[in-house]
């Protein structure tokens, strides 16, 4: 074979390589070898020097990996297509926020290219009223101290228009060869935002309706009961004047007409005194409502001011919980004033976390409760009496009324409102009202 | 010479009380219903010169008592009294031909030109 075709002509393709091939064994198996034959340098004859090695586990090994390279490639692109054809915008950046990849839907959103992105730092293209508040969550995210945050806030496209994004972003752990980097997840909420501010706008509207509506017919009403005493008195009075101014003076007429006086005057005030009574229990109808349903809108409508205030908000609703009878509206009034009052309770906190618990369950006594605890500064004992008294406040910027107010709407619903200290910092507000059945 | 006679029609007992006094310091002779009903069954509308007429009363209200009289072709002047400030009511009881309305609370002077308006003297 070969070594004949080498002796005669010097050339070779076998000597001094390795070369794979297939091997017959005795007993019939094929095996892969690995062949590799050299000449041995020496007098006399030619000779050769060969060695055939079984290279099975080998190939196995080689096999595997390939399969694995395959899985691999397989897997990469899965992710890649997910990453591309994903509905909503996906951002990569560095631990320095700078861009590293980006997906169509996130290009498309802000009018730049993917090559145009990796010169880009997230806050070059997030608006500045949101950067402050954008750039202490990424630290947060960076430092440990949350695993993922979500933001609400607004991007500047490449042609200067903005968008309304909301994100969610967290830190993804890299490897021995990935160093760890920031994933944004990027959902456009423009159109959201206007139809929700169509909504507030028309809610608001609707509310302000209502409340003149019902304001102008009580007003009249108010008018003409109290226009009646007092039309009384100063008749009266000017009839006294008169008896008084004639010659000579009527003075028996005089003291009658001043009696009269006095006694429209008692009138007008009894006029005032029902009013109230009818005022304080009848001022709204009553409907039969879901609390935890009411909670929720609240903390909806609550988003951006806990995020403003970096407060992180749980609930907790309970399943079980009766239905309420009551003014939806005046309830969802205390809840805010409650998360209100559990974020200026927080705003000085630096130390820990800012964290407001929205809770719900069943009462002892089968009414609902609701309380709001949080983490803020707690009640000093010194003002803990005056908590609920209207004009007390310790806010710089309050009227001092909230509380005040919201313990009154839960009286009027024959609830209750308290405060109670927490073992750890913070405080709760809780009230309760009874369920619908009861009342 | 006699007095003149003004007619106060009201429901409200303490207006029938008090309003009477003040016409009297005024110098008129005075009387007092609580209804137009009674009003018009006592006969004294000939010699009414002037009618003091609440307008919300139970039965026949002042708005109806004003159409009445209309209709009958009673000139007696009228002045309104009510406690529903209503400036419809007002453009209404003028175009009937009523002299004045007056919104309680009312002033003396404000009754007392009202007065003038309708008999021309006091």
């Amino acid at each position: 074979m070969g070594f004949a075709h080498h002796l005669a002509t010097g050339e070779s393709r076998v000597l001094g390589k390795r070369l794979e091939m297939t091997a017959l064994c005795a007993d019939g198996r094929e095996i892969p070898v690995e062949i590799a034959i050299a000449r041995i340098q020496q007098d006399g004859p030619p000779s050769f020097t060969g060695y055939l090695r079984d290279i099975t586990a080998r190939k196995q090994n080689e096999d595997a990996l390939l399969e694995a390279h395959t899985r691999l490639a397989q897997s990469e692109e899965r992710w890649r297509s997910v990453f591309e054809s994903s509905a909503i915008g996906v951002a990569l950046a560095d631990l320095e926020g700078r861009f590293i990849a980006t997906n169509p839907v996130f290009q498309k959103m802000l009018g730049y290219t993917e090559q145009e992105f990796e010169q880009l730092h997230f806050l070059d293209i997030t608006v500045e009223e949101d950067r402050d508040l954008n750039s202490a969550l990424v630290a947060d995210l960076l430092d440990g101290k949350r695993r993922e945050f979500e933001i609400e806030k607004q991007y500047r496209r490449k042609n200067g228009s903005l968008v309304s994004v909301r994100n969610s972003v967290s830190v993804v752990s890299g490897s021995d060869r990935v160093p760890r980097f920031l994933l944004a997840l990027s959902e456009d909420v423009t159109r959201r935002h206007l139809a929700e501010a169509a909504l507030d706008k028309a809610r608001s509207e609707l509310a302000h309706v209502a409340r003149v509506t019902a304001l102008s017919a009580l007003t009249a009403s108010i008018a003409h009961e109290v226009n009646q005493p007092l039309s009384g008195i100063v008749t009266n009075a000017s009839t006294c004047l008169r008896m008084l101014d004639a010659d000579p003076p009527n003075v028996e007429g005089a003291r009658e007409t001043a009696r009269r006086t006095i006694r429209d005057g008692n009138r007008a005030s009894d006029v005032i005194t029902r009013l109230r009574a009818l005022f304080g229990k009848k001022s709204t109808p009553f409907e039969l409502f879901d609390l935890n349903e009411a909670a929720q809108e609240v903390i909806a409508l609550s988003v951006s001011e806990l995020q403003r205030n970096r407060v992180t908000l749980q609930s907790n609703l309970a399943t079980d919980l009766p239905s309420v009878l009551g003014d939806r509206i005046q309830v969802q009034q205390v809840i805010l004033n409650l998360i209100r009052n559990g974020l200026d309770a927080m705003s000085t906190v630096e130390d820990r976390q800012r964290e407001l618990l929205v809770m719900t369950e069943r009462d002892e006594g089968g009414g609902a409760r609701l309380s709001v605890t949080d983490s803020g500064v707690g009640i000093d004992p010194q003002i803990e009496e005056k908590l609920f008294e209207p004009f007390h406040t310790t806010k710089g910027d309050g009227m001092g009324i909230g509380l005040s107010v919201s313990r009154s709407i839960m009286e009027s619903h024959q609830g209750r409102l308290w405060a109670a200290r927490n073992e750890g910092p913070g405080a709760t507000f809780s009230f309760v009202l009874p369920s619908s059945t009861n009342t | 010479m006699d007095k003149l006679v003004v007619v106060v029609v009201d429901d409200d007992e303490s207006v029938r009380e008090s309003l009477p006094d003040l016409l009297k310091e005024f110098g008129f002779a005075v009387l007092t219903f609580s209804s137009a009903e009674e009003f018009l069954a006592s006969g004294s509308t000939a010699r009414t010169s002037c009618l003091v007429l609440d307008i919300a009363m139970p039965g026949m209200n002042g708005l109806d008592l004003q159409k009445e009289l209309k209709g009958r072709g009673d000139k007696i002047p009228i002045i309104f009294i009510t406690g529903k400030r209503d400036e419809s009511i007002r453009k209404r009881v003028l175009e009937q031909g009523a002299v004045d309305i007056l919104f309680k609370p009312f002033s003396d002077t404000a009754l007392r030109q009202a007065l003038h308006k309708a008999m021309g003297s006091d």
